[in-house]
C-alpha cells in the first residue's frame, strides 16, 4: 500500500515539473502557432545556471528568484530580435530558427560547463525527510509538488480573471481579431514566450537537484511536454495539466511494474489517442 | 530554357566524369571523405522530398537511417553469408515497412503536428535501439564487417577504398538520379501540387493523405538505402545513427544546400561534411559553429546554398543584359 502512495507521489511530482514545461510551450502554440524547440533548452539552461549561481552565493532561493528572470530576459530578446525577424517567412522557418537556437544552446552548455552530469546540494531545511502517514517521503519532493501547484493556480487566476489574461485567451482564439481591436499583440507575443521561458526556467531550477544536471535533460523533458500537448490538445491548459497527470503516472508505474517497455507506454497512449482523437483530448478540431 | 538545360546536362556530364576520374589522382583519405558525401548526399536529397517537395517538415528522418544502418549490420552479423547486397536490400526494406506503418499512423497530419509526431517516433526508436542491447549492442554500437562482391566470374575487394567508393558512386547515384526523375514523374507533382494547395486537389479528386504517405514511404526507402551503405561505410554502427541528432544532420545539410532546388542537399552535404572535417581539425565545438551558420542562414540566406548561387548567376545576367540594353538605347538613339 505505501509503495503504491509513494509512486503516486513519483508521478505527481513529475507531473508538475512536465506541467510547468508544457504549459509555456501550449500557450506560445496557441497564440503564435509556433512550436518552440527551444523551449526545454530555457530549461537546461537555468538548471545550469542556477547550478553556477548556487555554486556562487551557496543560496538556493536567490536561485529561484534570479534563474526565471534572466530566462524571462532572454526569451524576450529570442522573441523580439530573432523569432520576429522571420515571422514574414512563415511557420516553417519559425519552427527551423528555434530549433537552430536549441541546438546552439546546447552546444554552448556543453562548452561552458562540459559534459558530465553535475551534482547538485540545495541544503536547508529542503534536504531532509517528512513523515505523513507512515511514508517517509524526501521534503524536497513535497516542495516540487508545492510550486507546480501554486504556480498552476496563479496560472489559472491570472488566465481566468484578468484583464490580460483574458487578451492572453483570446489571442490563443484568434490573434488577428485581437490586433484588430487594437491590442498591441507583437508586445503580448513578447511578453507571453518569455513568461513561457521563464515558467521553463523555473522548472529547470526545481528539477536540477531532482533529476540530475545534465546535456540530456533539454531532449529527455522536450520529447515528453511534446507528447503532453499532443495528448492534451495544442493551445489547452486544461489539456495540459490533464495530460501531464497522466503521462507522470504512467511514468512512474510503468517503471515499477514494466521496467523493460516504461519507455514505450507514452508512445502508446500517444499513439492510442491520435488513433481515436487526433486533435487530442481537449483540442479544437481546426 | 533550352538552353539552359543544355548547360545543366553539360555540367552534369562534367561532374560525372570528374566523379568517376577522380580515384586515378587523389588520395585515399578524399576517397572517403567524398564516399561519404555521397551516401549523406542521397541522405539529404531524400529529406528534401519531403521537406522541399512535400513541404513537411519531419524530425523522424533519422530513424530511418538509423534502421536501415543496424538491420544491414545486424543481418551480417547474424546470417553467415550474407552476400553484401543482401544486407543492403534488408536493411533498405526494414526501413521502408517501418517507413509505411508510420506513414500509415501520421496519415492526417501535417505543419507542426507532423514535425512533433515524426519527433516522438524518432525518440521512441532510440530508446528502443539502447534498451535492445542483443541486436543493437546498446550504447556499445554494433561492429559491422565488409563482405566482397561476387559478381561470378569476378570477386570485388571491398576492403580497397576505390572499390567501395566506386559501388557506392554507381548505386547511391543511381537512387539519387531516381529521386530527381520522380520529381518529374505524375505522383512527384501531385506531391507538389498537395504542397501548393491541397484544397484544389481534394475537390479535383486527388486523396492528400495518402500521397503524402507515399512521399514518407519513398524517402524511409531512400534513407534506409543510405542507411545501409551508411553501415558498410563506417563498419560499425551506434546509437548515434538513430538519434535525433542524425535527423538534424539530415535537417542542416538540407537547409544549408538550399531546400527550393533538387541538387541543394547534395550541395549541403557534400559542404557539411567538409566544413565537418575542416572544422574538426581546429575546434571541438564544431557542431556550435554549424548551429550558428544555420541560424544565420535561417536568418538572411533563407534559400540556402543553391539560392545565394542563383541569385548570384541572376546577378551577374542581369549585369550582362543591362550593358546589352544600354547599347541598344544609344543606337536607336542615334
Amino acid at each position: 500500500m505505501n509503495v503504491i502512495i509513494i509512486f503516486i507521489l513519483h508521478g505527481l511530482v513529475y507531473a508538475g515539473l512536465l506541467f510547468l514545461v508544457s504549459s509555456g510551450l501550449t500557450l506560445v502554440f496557441g497564440m503564435m502557432n509556433v512550436l518552440n524547440f527551444a523551449h526545454a533548452s530555457f530549461y537546461m539552461l537555468a538548471a545550469y545556471f542556477s547550478y553556477s549561481l548556487l555554486k556562487w552565493t551557496g543560496n538556493f532561493w536567490l536561485c529561484l528568484l534570479i534563474c526565471p528572470f534572466l530566462l524571462f530576459v532572454i526569451g524576450a530578446l529570442i522573441e523580439r530580435f530573432l523569432l520576429r525577424k522571420v515571422h514574414v517567412l512563415g511557420h516553417l522557418h519559425e519552427l527551423l530558427l528555434t530549433f537552430g537556437i536549441a541546438f546552439i544552446i546546447s552546444e554552448m552548455v556543453k562548452w561552458i560547463w562540459g559534459t558530465a552530469p553535475l551534482p547538485i546540494q540545495v541544503g536547508g531545511f529542503l534536504d531532509g525527510n517528512v513523515t505523513i502517514l507512515g511514508i517517509i517521503y524526501p521534503t524536497y519532493r513535497f516542495f516540487v509538488l508545492f510550486c507546480s501547484i501554486m504556480i498552476g493556480l496563479l496560472m489559472s487566476y491570472l488566465l481566468l480573471k484578468t484583464r490580460m489574461g483574458i487578451t492572453v485567451r483570446s489571442a490563443v482564439d484568434d490573434s488577428e481579431m485581437v490586433n484588430a481591436l487594437g491590442v498591441n499583440t507583437p508586445r503580448l507575443f513578447m511578453f507571453v514566450f518569455a513568461l513561457g521561458a521563464a515558467l521553463s526556467g523555473l522548472a529547470g531550477v526545481i528539477a536540477g537537484p531532482l533529476l540530475s544536471i545534465n546535456i540530456g535533460m533539454a531532449t529527455a523533458i522536450l520529447v515528453d511536454a511534446f507528447v503532453v500537448i499532443v495528448i492534451g490538445g495544442f493551445g489547452s491548459l486544461i489539456g495540459a495539466v490533464v495530460a501531464s497527470l497522466m503521462i507522470g503516472q504512467i511514468q512512474s508505474f510503468g517503471a515499477l511494474l514494466f521496467p523493460k517497455i516504461s519507455l514505450a507506454l507514452i508512445y502508446l497512449l500517444m499513439a492510442i489517442v491520435l488513433i481515436t482523437k487526433p486533435s487530442g483530448l481537449f483540442g479544437e478540431k481546426k | 530554357m533550352k538552353k539552359d538545360s543544355k548547360t545543366t546536362q553539360i555540367l552534369g556530364f562534367i561532374i560525372l566524369l570528374i566523379l568517376f576520374s577522380l580515384p586515378f589522382v587523389a588520395k585515399p583519405y578524399t576517397i572517403n571523405l567524398l564516399t561519404e558525401m555521397i551516401i549523406f548526399s542521397l541522405y539529404a536529397v531524400s529529406y528534401n522530398l519531403l521537406l522541399g517537395f512535400g513541404g513537411l517538415l519531419s524530425f523522424g528522418h533519422g530513424m530511418f537511417l538509423g534502421l536501415g544502418a543496424f538491420t544491414a549490420g545486424a543481418m551480417l552479423q547474424r546470417i553467415p553469408g550474407l552476400p553484401f547486397f543482401g544486407a543492403v536490400l534488408l536493411g533498405t526494406l526494414t526501413a521502408t515497412v517501418i517507413g509505411l506503418g508510420v506513414g500509415c499512423l501520421l496519415l492526417r497530419h501535417k505543419g507542426s503536428y507532423y514535425a512533433l509526431l515524426t519527433l516522438a517516433f524518432n525518440a521512441l526508436f532510440h530508446a528502443l535501439a539502447i534498451k535492445w542491447h542483443g541486436v543493437t549492442g546498446g550504447d556499445d554500437g554494433l561492429p559491422v564487417k565488409r563482405p566482397n562482391i561476387n559478381l561470378g566470374f569476378v570477386e570485388l575487394p571491398m576492403f580497397d577504398v576505390t572499390v567501395f567508393y566506386y559501388v557506392t558512386l554507381v548505386v547511391i547515384g543511381c537512387a539519387v538520379l531516381f529521386c530527381w526523375y520522380f520529381t518529374k514523374t505524375a505522383m512527384g507533382k501531385t506531391v507538389l501540387l498537395v504542397r501548393e494547395n491541397e484544397e484544389r486537389m481534394q475537390f479535383i479528386g486527388y486523396n492528400p493523405a495518402v500521397s503524402r504517405m507515399i512521399l514518407f514511404t519513398l524517402t524511409a526507402f531512400f534513407a534506409g538505402l543510405a542507411g545501409s551503405f551508411y553501415a558498410l561505410f563506417f563498419k560499425f554502427v551506434g546509437v548515434d545513427a538513430i538519434s535525433i541528432d542524425m535527423t538534424t544532420t539530415a535537417l542542416l545539410m538540407t537547409f544549408i544546400g538550399g531546400t527550393k532546388s533538387f541538387f541543394g542537399p547534395v550541395l549541403g552535404a557534400g559542404f557539411y561534411i567538409y566544413f565537418q572535417n575542416f572544422l574538426s581539425n581546429l575546434t571541438d565545438r564544431w557542431p556550435l559553429f554549424m548551429g550558428i551558420l544555420f541560424v544565420i542562414m535561417v536568418l538572411f540566406a533563407p534559400q540556402g546554398l543553391s539560392g545565394l548561387i542563383r541569385s548570384l548567376v541572376e546577378l551577374f545576367g542581369r549585369l550582362g543584359n543591362g550593358k546589352t540594353f544600354r547599347k541598344e538605347k544609344n543606337v536607336s538613339g542615334k
